[in-house]
């Protein structure tokens, strides 16, 4: 669970140097054409370059490891779900009867008997995990390669209300602190003859049940003293403020806007045009 | 009450405070001035309402809490009722217990820019103020660095460094050094005190630090049921021994030292409260009276033969390569009472999580009853060793302080008339048997530590590991606490205690472990420990004053006063052949 906790990259890129609002927009873009492509090819070749991407940001290896691992059993679930169910949907998006049967399951099977397992639904299955993960990896990508506090400003010279990009940051902020309470609660479960290792899946969420309380009750008094200490140091939300940090766009900044802005219209051009990125056709 | 001050800067008029749905007011009727740049202390046992009194100096009491609130705050002239706490913010700088919930930013110079953004400075002032406020701190080429990367009292120096900045009248400082160690508070203190004397700010800080408080402080407050009960000096209020312990707060060392002497018949024309003048006084004092070492009892022998946990050439490196431990040797024998001290950093906690498996040496071995740690589970090893953490509300996940007793014993697989019967003994032992259907968050925090005590006593360990028991709480909460550790040694435990005071520690541990920086440093019996103040200082360690008095004594005589406490030290002293007692340890 570590693993998958909020860092800052350690080394300073192209990434690092770009305006928050230059992210968002990146973000955006590819999130959007993400979501729009239904194609498993580009959308894995998408999530790979994204994945790439990452890793040359700084984002460790080991994050994306991690959400690859955590993305399996959802993979395999979508895999069953398209590839033997999912066969109305999939003649929906391909405008046609007939699909590339895998192997069927004997009809004297009972439940499963006859049960089809097609070419098109697992593509189609595949398509959503890629999806999914581009979605997913966007996030260190923008998050992990910007200090808070720029993206703090950044939001706010995108016109978010201060108050939203101060909430967000905040959240940013603590969510370590949540990690690390969660280890010292279970820590204290273990040395209270808790066993996690041999424990069964119900039992454990019973456990994580029992974290709980403290971690909710915790949060809520430190977020009652949060609250004391940012009135005492005058936070009031208003966006009447000053900033100690600058942030303007450079030419590189633009050059990210533009390109993503492009991206877009050129997918939305030749999804409408020729078709490229929906299901089927690539 | 009141001081004369030439123009007072705070105003206190008949102030009283109820919290919603409280019983009891946290203020009541309280008068007092504070002066222009004025160092207050404010004193008082847990519960007294000292966060209050801070509180209620920015405003936050009654605006954020809501509540009954009577008569009349000023700070700076404005009214704390009538304007709101953003406005009172640029009068009042304020400084808390935690240094990890109020720092918000995620680097230096952002944390100390938080307020002056928020009060709308201009970004070319800030970048004036800001390294002028790291300056003040001591802080200087820390602008850009992450706040994790401070240690505690630098993280609290920072804080002090973001409330300085705004340019207040008054700096409110609410137990700032209550989770630093003896070096951090130490910092915390000066930092303080030199910004009160240079700058001319008037500061107003609570806690129990009374060497502290008596050296920097120019008057101190003593709150006891929310009433301002003393008000004075601290020569005059320190000096008053017997009602401050009555009041269940601790006096210095060096005075509670000369009321036991003036208790056995000495004549002390002053009690002094700081400890140069407590060396010049003992040394005058001696000069007119017979002064001999006590008698001190012989240590507690302890069977060596087999060890019980054992430490073999430990070096422990973490993920981020930080070297907790170097080639630490060390082994517990059961029966003893073994105190580990050392700044913080110096791997205490990472020794003992060893112990129980929660870590795994990155070289050499840890052996529990000559059994391999890496052989065993930390659930097998929790049956033998029970360790109580610092904060107790990160152990607590069940509904009934009956539940939380069991918890272990449910893990473990006891039939339940075993449950029922270690339950009720484990809480009749502890005194909680009668609130055994409470929730155990809704008990006070000393009732919470003992609710954890006692569910780490339900599983009958032959360890018990104190990681910090008195951290935050006030006297009579850590000597509960410790109290209870003693209780179990004399049933036969094996306890080991981490703490940073030392002035806690005589009455109960017999063998002290001082770590620094991951090496064991030394390891003697209490006496000889508490004496190697060389070696102590050179882990940020600070003997109690009652040896400081006793090494003066020992230079003085030229003789060897192998002292501990206030207790013994009187002992030294007789008049007309009769002698001051302290009770056999």
């Amino acid at each position: 669970m570590s693993a998958l906790t909020l860092h800052t990259v350690e080394h300073d890129s192209f990434f690092t140097r770009l305006d928050f609002r230059s992210k968002l927009t990146l973000m955006g873009a590819i999130t959007l054409i993400a979501f729009v492509w239904e194609s498993p090819v580009l959308g894995g070749l998408l999530a790979l370059a994204l994945a790439l991407t990452c890793l040359a940001a700084g984002v460790k290896f080991g994050y994306i490891r991690t959400v690859v691992i955590l993305l399996l059993p959802f993979a395999a679930f979508m895999l069953v779900m398209q590839g033997f169910l999912g066969a109305d949907l999939v003649r929906a998006r391909l405008d046609r009867e007939a699909l590339t049967p895998i192997f069927t399951f004997p009809a004297s099977w009972p439940l499963i008997g006859g049960g089809m397992m097609t070419w098109e639904g697992v593509l189609y299955a595949l398509n959503v995990v890629f999806k999914t993960l581009t979605m997913i990896l966007v996030l260190p990508l923008g998050l992990f390669t910007t200090d808070v506090n720029a993206m703090v400003i950044g939001m706010v010279k995108a016109h978010i209300p201060y108050k939203i990009a101060f909430i967000f940051s905040s959240t940013l902020r603590f969510f370590p602190l949540l990690f690390e309470e969660i280890q010292t609660i279970i820590e204290a479960q273990r040395l209270r003859g808790l066993t996690f290792e041999t424990m069964g899946a119900l039992k454990r969420l019973r456990v994580y049940a029992k974290i709980a309380v403290p971690l909710i009750l915790g949060a809520l008094v430190k977020s009652q003293m949060l609250d004391i200490v940012l009135q005492s140091k005058a936070f009031t939300g208003s966006p009447q403020r000053t900033y100690l940090h600058e942030t303007r766009l450079r030419a590189a900044d633009y050059a990210v806007i533009v390109g993503s802005v492009l991206f877009v219209i050129v997918a939305a051009i030749a999804y409408v045009s020729w078709g490229i990125g929906r299901f089927g056709k690539w | 009450m009141t001081i004369d001050h030439g123009s007072p800067l705070v105003t206190f008029d008949n102030v009283s405070y109820i919290y919603p749905r409280a019983e009891k007011p946290a203020l009541h009727d309280v008068t007092l001035d504070i002066g222009k740049g004025e160092f207050l202390g404010l004193i008082g046992p847990t519960g007294a309402g000292k966060t209050t009194f801070c509180l209620s100096l920015s405003g936050i009491v009654p605006q954020f809490y809501g509540g009954r609130f009577f008569g009349r705050i000023t700070v700076a002239g404005l009214d704390t009722l009538e304007h709101p706490v953003s406005r009172l913010a640029r009068h009042v700088g304020a400084v808390f217990e935690d240094p990890e919930t109020q720092i918000t930013a995620t680097s230096v110079e952002n944390e100390i820019a938080f307020a002056l953004e928020n009060l709308n400075v201009p970004r070319e002032e800030m970048l004036i103020r800001i390294p002028r406020a790291l300056e003040a701190v001591r802080l200087e080429g820390t602008a850009k660095k992450h706040p994790r990367e401070l240690s505690g009292g630098q993280k609290q120096r920072l804080a002090i460094a973001a409330a300085l900045a705004v340019r207040p009248d008054l700096l409110v400082l609410d137990e700032p050094t209550s989770q630093l160690d003896p070096v951090g508070a130490q910092e915390v203190f000066a930092t303080v005190r030199e910004l009160n004397k240079t700058l001319g700010i008037t500061v107003v800080m609570a806690g129990h630090a009374a060497e502290e408080l008596a050296e920097y402080a120019d008057h101190l407050a003593l709150l006891v049921d929310g009433a301002l009960v003393a008000l004075g000096a601290p020569d005059d209020l320190y000096a008053r021994v017997e009602y401050l312990e009555r009041c269940h707060v601790r006096p210095p060392q060096v005075a509670q030292t000369f009321a036991r002497i003036q208790q056995a018949g000495v004549l002390v024309p002053e009690i002094p409260v700081r400890l140069p003048e407590g060396i010049t006084a003992l040394k005058t004092t001696a000069h007119s009276y017979a002064v001999q070492a006590p008698h001190i009892p012989p240590a507690a022998t302890v069977n060596r033969d087999t060890s019980l946990l054992s430490a073999c050439d430990l070096t422990h490196v973490y993920g981020d390569g930080t070297v907790a431990l170097r080639d630490v040797s060390l082994d517990v024998y059961a029966g003893e009472y073994l105190l580990i001290v050392g700044q913080n950093g110096a791997g205490k906690s990472t020794l003992a999580k060893h112990f129980l498996r929660l870590l795994l040496p990155t070289s050499g071995a840890v052996l529990v009853d000559n059994t391999d740690t890496r052989d065993l589970t930390t659930s097998a090893l929790a049956r033998r060793i029970g360790y109580v953490a610092q904060n107790p509300d990160n152990q607590i996940f069940n509904a009934t302080v009956e539940a939380e007793v069991a918890f272990a014993l449910k893990n473990l697989e006891y039939n339940a008339a075993e449950i029922n019967m270690r339950v009720e003994e484990s809480l009749t032992a502890l005194g909680l048997w009668e609130r055994r259907e409470a929730h155990p968050l809704a008990l006070p925090k000393g009732d919470r530590a003992r609710v954890v005590i006692a569910a780490i006593l339900a599983m009958w360990p032959d360890v018990i590991i104190f990681d910090e028991p008195t951290t935050g709480q006030d006297y009579r909460g850590a000597r509960t606490v410790l109290d209870i550790s003693k209780q179990l040694h004399a049933a036969g435990k094996t306890v080991i205690v981490i703490t940073h005071h030392l002035y806690l520690m005589p009455d109960y541990a017999e063998r002290v472990v001082v770590l620094g920086k991951g090496a064991l440093l030394l390891d003697a019996p209490v006496r000889e420990a508490y004496h190697a103040i060389d070696v102590l200082a050179s882990t940020h360690i600070v003997p109690p004053q009652a040896v400081l008095l006793a090494r003066a004594l020992a230079e003085e005589h030229h003789a060897d006063f192998p002292l501990l406490t206030p207790e013994e030290v009187a002992a030294c002293f007789t008049v007309n052949g009769f002698r001051g007692s302290f009770a056999d340890r």
